[in-house]
């Protein structure tokens, strides 16, 4: 039994560590924002909301969390996500999301554009970001 | 050799450094200009040393073994936005091309407009999109192989399309749908002189896209002109012109049948391509039609790949098929003519099959590094993806080749 809730938490405390928040300014452009439409713009299929509200992607630089966010929001693999960006972004298709090179950066970044949105770890927003979602999705989230 | 040696320099320089370089800057908005790039340095080693592998109309045949021409290619991109619906893209490349030249060149120069999330307008100079994979034909680490499957992607090898084009969005379910005409004009080098023209470009393209799932279908139709003025065609038309005090007039009705600004010509490529992030399938099937100049030709290629971690075997089947040469054989009912017709339209006969198998390796977090075999057998008369040192006493018939190819790619 004591093991068995060792084992629970070690699960809990691993899926906190790898969750990661879909966030953007608090007093930003972006109200809300479905997994399905962040899939599709950070997968390069469309580069504004539906309604027509151009967004700015912040990406963090290549690491656990950045990996983590492609995998739960797209189902894509690192060397995936790094051979389809290629393919959209030397078509000339769609910008490249913009790379903040560590976390306190993106947060100026978001904190400070309107139409930006990003990624985090859990607990690594400030109070000028607002959370829009978390991955991986919950029954609780 | 000094020359491929600035060239790599370069190559792996801004490899290197590109990343300190191009770095955008961060500011309250995101920055309105962005520098991007790609780079192969590639090696292939043709195992007969008669022979050199080629993509023909692409590159320069190289007289060096193992050679660094056909797949080395370096390019820097640079995104500047208008406002928030309108941007400009510049892509300069510079790769061997058919006259043996690094010269860079514009490979992208156009203006986008989205007014809605659902349309794009582009005008300037496009990539000429016939294939499935013609967006990224040059941008290899984006792809499984050293090189798109020669077969296919030497049915056309025209890169430019200087005009315009739609790009039509919807999502409809969990299928993304993308309908795409273009029109505009493209022009090649040829090697040994001379160059061929589309004009009055028009296609339709349409791609539907799911998570996993990607279908293609392409058309397009141009008006075709081409003037060869290499040395095997000026020797053929001296040589048939020594038919004009019986025959006059026959030699230039054959000619023109080779060379001149009244063709046309159809192209349809079909594709699928599934991608489940362990498994990675490509098809790909492509018809050329012609009046006048070029032959007729189908190509195809199914390729599997399987990814282990950082790894990416794959297993690729290719064949290369001419249904019908430019000029019809045996007109003349001179065998030495006849025969120098032969001569002509097979070294532009690009008829062969081929098994690839390589593997990617993903060593580094904007870099592949690629190893391939390939085992080819030249079809009937043509020549393949091949082209013999000695062209005037070539002996290409059923010739099997086994080449290999090394490349690193990179993204900066």
């Amino acid at each position: 039994m004591l093991l068995a809730t060792a084992a629970l938490s070690s699960v809990h405390a691993q899926e906190k560590e790898n969750a990661v928040q879909l966030v953007t300014a608090i007093n930003g452009e972006i109200s809300t924002l479905s997994l399905e439409e962040a899939a599709q713009l950070f997968l390069g299929h469309r580069t504004t909301l539906r309604d027509g509200t151009p967004v700015t992607l912040i990406d963090l630089p290549s690491g656990l969390v950045r990996n983590q966010f492609y995998q739960l929001l797209t189902g894509k693999n690192p060397v995936q996500v790094r051979a389809y960006w290629s393919r959209l972004v030397f078509s000339g298709r769609v910008r490249p999301p913009l790379e903040a090179s560590n976390q306190a950066e993106a947060r100026e970044l978001l904190a400070k554009n309107p139409n930006a949105i990003g990624y985090l770890p859990v607990g690594a927003a400030d109070a000028k970001l607002k959370v829009l979602f978390k991955l991986p999705i919950t029954a609780t989230n | 050799m000094p020359r491929l040696i600035r060239f790599g320099l370069v190559v792996f320089g801004l490899a290197v450094f590109g990343p300190f370089l191009f770095a955008p800057s961060l500011h309250a908005e995101a920055p309105p200009f962005q520098l991007s790039g790609f780079a192969t340095i590639g090696m292939v080693a043709t195992g007969q040393s008669d022979l050199r592998f080629i993509r023909p109309s692409i590159n320069h045949p190289g007289a060096e073994n193992p050679d660094f021409g056909p797949d080395t290619i370096v390019g820097i991109q640079g995104n500047m936005a208008l406002g928030q619906r309108a941007s400009v893209v510049v892509q300069i490349t510079s790769r061997e091309d058919p006259l043996g030249s690094y010269e860079p060149r514009a490979s992208l120069a156009f203006l986008s407009y989205s007014p809605t999330p659902y349309f794009t307008v582009r005008a300037g100079r496009l990539r000429v999109p016939f294939f499935m994979h013609s967006d990224t034909v040059d941008i290899n680490y984006a792809h499984p192989w050293v090189r798109p499957p020669t077969e296919v992607y030497s049915l056309n090898p025209f890169q430019d399309l200087d005009g315009i084009d739609f790009l039509f969005r919807g999502d409809f379910g969990n299928t993304n749908i993308e309908v795409h005409p273009y029109f505009g004009d493209s022009v090649l080098a040829i090697y040994q002189g001379g160059n061929s023209h589309l004009s009055n470009t028009r296609g339709l393209n349409v791609t539907a896209a799911t998570d996993r799932l990607t279908l293609f279908a392409g058309y397009v139709e141009s008006d075709f002109a081409i003037k060869w003025s290499g040395a095997d065609f000026l020797a053929l038309g001296a040589g048939l012109h020594q038919l004009d005090p019986i025959l006059p007039g026959y030699a230039d009705s054959i000619l023109a049948q080779i060379s001149g600004n009244k063709g046309f010509s159809t192209f349809s490529a079909v594709g699928a391509q599934w991608d489940d992030g362990i498994w990675l399938l490509i098809g790909e099937y492509v018809r050329l039609n012609s009046r006048l100049y070029t032959h007729d030709a189908h190509a195809w290629e199914v390729t599997a790949a399987r990814r282990f971690g950082n790894w990416t075997p794959y297993l690729t089947l290719a064949r290369h098929t001419e249904d019908k040469p430019s000029v019809a054989p045996n007109q003349t009912g001179v065998p030495m003519l006849d025969a120098a017709i032969d001569a002509f339209t097979s070294a532009r006969n690009l008829s062969q099959r081929s098994i690839t198998v390589g593997t990617r390796w993903d060593f580094h977090r904007n870099a592949a590094l690629k190893l391939e075999f390939n085992h080819a057998r030249i079809s009937g008369k043509g020549w393949g993806n091949f082209f013999a040192r000695d062209p005037f006493n070539a002996n290409m018939r059923d010739r099997s080749i086994n080449t290999v190819g090394v490349s690193v790619d990179v993204t900066f």
